[in-house]
């Protein structure tokens, strides 16, 4: 795609004659740069993990959050620019509240995944003479694990504001091997546990250090206690049974 | 030039945007069913405006709204309410839930916090978990879910009588039973009938014609509801929520 | 402020077959602060015929007072106990008399007359604050709880309710009404009135 480049992946709103939107295409790739980042969707819930790539030996490792919530029954885990997810996560939990304030009841992990999705292309949006509010496209995906009415979902989301609902995705730099592996491994029996150790030992297959309770983080969302981190503990025990 | 010099003295106009057209509403909830009513008098003053003018409205399947006061505010009212259904519909790809039509009702009168619609809200229908229930709003959003509640002209004269006919307020049930927390649809509908003959003998702005909307939950028997008079299905569709709609005249002096 | 409403307070009274039932609640108040729950309303005439005053407290002891020494007079002219009927005209004039100055007053009355043939003739009324008559059939209706008693009276009363019918009539009308209006209740007293003896009960109700 390089090699077509031209004044065309300038303006983030300007279609190339090709049909294309490079600025949305390069926020695409920004994405391959991040850590790896895992979802697996269980019957009995969903299972999200992330690499932290800890740069320096003098790095608080507790102080990468890659893994948030939206609500109570909603997580969120990210790759990429993980500070334009802070935007987007905002975003998520205003429209979560702001739900249940309205209608007295939990969003759907899918309207919230949407909201998040008509967030994403409101870059270069502008009112007649008013500066734009975002300039460029967000250079982040998330994958969403929430619990409705319909059981455990899973959805991915990126730049192009497109979402899609999977039962496993990986994203982020190790995805194509991780990918390979949760298309190969999964399965619609799958436990919440096994999910749990598949997301480990996906993880641990891409990883370029040595997995241990520091460059990785785990959390889930079930239908009786909704979405929460793995504490310290419990991920230890985690990385031990795998 | 003219020898008279009036003086203009202060001068002061005023424009009321409400007015009260009359009419009473009532619901009732039973274990699986929902019975909503209204008459169709609408009045202003000593005037009858028309004969008649419904004040219940199906809003979904399973949820039916009545509303009473000021009508203009109320057919508004009942407008906006349901375009909001709509793209929640689009939005979600679900009917609302009864419960957050109820809060979304809320939220819209108390968006008119200081411009409010003049107008009392009864909400009734078939909750998510399949029991009959009755959510009553003021004209601010304050709500509360309920058995039964009357509302409108004749609400000082109807609730009392639900109160003892409903909830046997100064009742005592003989030794070693209780009272039912709910009563079947038969008794429901012949005690709404009753309220409305009622109210129509004895206030002015209450009478003509009389809407009872029954909302049944999803499987619930028919209650031998085939055998009344009249009575018209609203939905098409017999395995969901079903409504019926029956109409009795009242007493047009 | 509506005068009628200073003080709280209502009476009913209905017609049952060869008998009719009055009741009063018992409350005495000051707008909204409750004074006393020991105030009758309801006073002896004759002893089958009884009158309910509700209204501004001070106007029911004047006029229980008024209606005591009008009735006696009657009495001793007449050398004859007053009619019911009769006596209703005596309240309705008495109220007429302070056509622009009125008693803050809605009388009722109940009673039960006996034709020379020996026929029991049951009799009900009431008038407005000026002495207008209305002899109803079925029941009447006064006070502040005078709406809500109309519409329980109107769903729950039917014609020729024997003497205990039409106690357990009167009294859950009167005590489901009141318990809807914030300027009656507090205890609420029945007198059903038969041609051979008066039934006189004081019921326990929501006392808030």
């Amino acid at each position: 795609m390089f090699l077509t480049r031209s004044e065309y992946d300038r303006g983030v709103n300007t279609f190339s004659p090709e049909g294309r939107l490079f600025q949305v295409e390069y926020a695409i790739e920004a994405i391959k740069l991040g850590s790896t980042t895992i979802g697996v969707r269980t019957s009995e819930g969903v299972i999200l993990g992330v690499e932290q790539r800890i740069q320096s030996p003098l790095l608080e490792s507790s102080s990468i959050e890659k893994i948030m919530e939206i609500d109570a029954h909603l997580g969120c885990a990210m790759s990429g620019l993980t500070a334009d997810a802070r935007t987007m996560i905002d975003h998520a939990r205003v429209t979560s509240q702001n739900h249940a304030f309205v209608y007295d009841e939990r969003i759907k992990v899918e309207s919230v995944t949407q909201a998040v999705c008509d967030l994403a292309l409101r870059f270069g949006e502008s009112v007649h003479d008013e500066e734009a509010m975002m300039s460029r496209p967000f250079g982040v995906a998330l994958l969403i694990a929430g619990h409705d009415e319909l059981g455990p979902q899973l959805y991915h989301t990126d730049p192009s504001g497109t979402s899609v609902k999977y039962e496993a995705k990986a994203i982020g730099s190790g995805s194509e091997a991780a990918q390979a592996e949760l298309q190969d491994k999964w399965h619609s029996q799958i436990t919440l546990e096994e999910a749990q150790k598949l997301t480990l030992r996906v993880l641990k297959q891409v990883m370029e250090e040595k997995l241990d309770h520091h460059n990785v983080q785990l959390a889930q969302v079930t239908p009786a206690g909704g979405f929460k981190i793995l504490n310290e503990t419990e991920l230890k025990a985690a990385i031990e049974s795998v | 030039m003219s020898d008279t010099v009036t003086l203009a003295g202060p001068q002061q106009r005023q424009f009321n945007p409400y007015s009260d057209n009359g009419g009473t509403i009532l619901a009732v909830a039973g274990a699986n069913f929902s019975v909503i009513a209204g008459d169709t008098r609408q009045s202003e003053g000593y005037n009858i405006q028309t004969r008649y003018a419904p004040k219940v409205f199906r809003l979904t399947d399973k949820a039916v709204l009545a509303v009473n006061g000021f009508a203009a505010d109320g057919n508004m009212f009942v407008k906006k309410v349901k375009q909001r259904l709509e793209w929640y519909r689009h939005a979600h790809s679900k009917d609302m839930p009864l419960r957050s039509i109820a809060r979304l009702i809320q939220s819209m009168l108390y968006g008119r916090r200081f411009f409010p619609y003049y107008v009392y809200n009864i909400l009734g229908g078939i909750e998510e978990d399949g029991s009959g229930a009755v959510y009553s709003f003021d004209p601010v959003g304050s709500y509360e879910r309920e058995t039964c509640r009357a509302a409108g002209a004749a609400q000082s004269l109807v609730q009392p009588f639900l109160d003892n006919q409903i909830y046997f307020k100064n009742q005592v049930a003989a030794p070693g039973t209780s009272h039912p927390s709910h009563l079947p649809l038969s008794d429901v509908l012949a005690l709404v009938i009753d309220s409305f003959t009622s109210a129509t003998e004895r206030h002015i702005e209450v009478g003509d014609g009389l809407e009872i909307f029954i909302v049944l939950a999803r499987g619930a028997p028919i209650h031998g509801l085939e055998a009344i008079q009249g009575i018209q299905e609203m939905t098409s569709n017999a395995e969901g929520e079903r409504v019926f709609i029956v109409r009795r005249v009242l007493k047009y002096d | 402020m509506s005068i009628m409403e200073y003080n709280g307070g209502s009476v009913i009274a209905m017609v049952g077959k060869e008998c009719v039932a009055i009741a009063c609640d018992l409350r005495l108040g000051n707008q909204a602060l409750g004074i006393s729950s020991k105030f009758e309303k309801i006073f002896p005439v004759t002893d089958k015929l009884y009158v309910g005053l509700p209204g501004l407290a001070t106007d029911v002891t004047t006029l229980k007072e008024l209606f005591r020494y009008r009735v006696n007079m009657y009495t001793i002219k007449e050398e004859r106990e007053i009619e019911p009927d009769t006596f209703a005209h005596l309240v309705s004039s008495t109220l007429y008399e302070r056509r622009f100055g009125p008693y803050f007053i809605e009388p009722v009355m109940a009673g039960i007359s006996t034709t020379p043939g020996g026929k029991v003739k049951p009799f009900i009324a009431a008038t407005d604050l000026i002495g207008c008559l209305n002899f109803a059939k079925d029941f009447v209706v006064a006070g502040t709880a005078s709406s809500k008693l109309f519409g329980v009276a109107e769903g729950l009363w039917e014609p020729d309710l024997e003497p205990e019918d039409l106690f357990e009539t009167i009294s859950q009308t009167m005590l489901n009404a009141v318990d809807r209006d914030a300027y009656s209740g507090w205890g609420t007293m029945v007198y059903v009135i038969t041609k051979d003896k008066v039934i006189q009960r004081t019921l326990k109700g929501r006392m808030d």
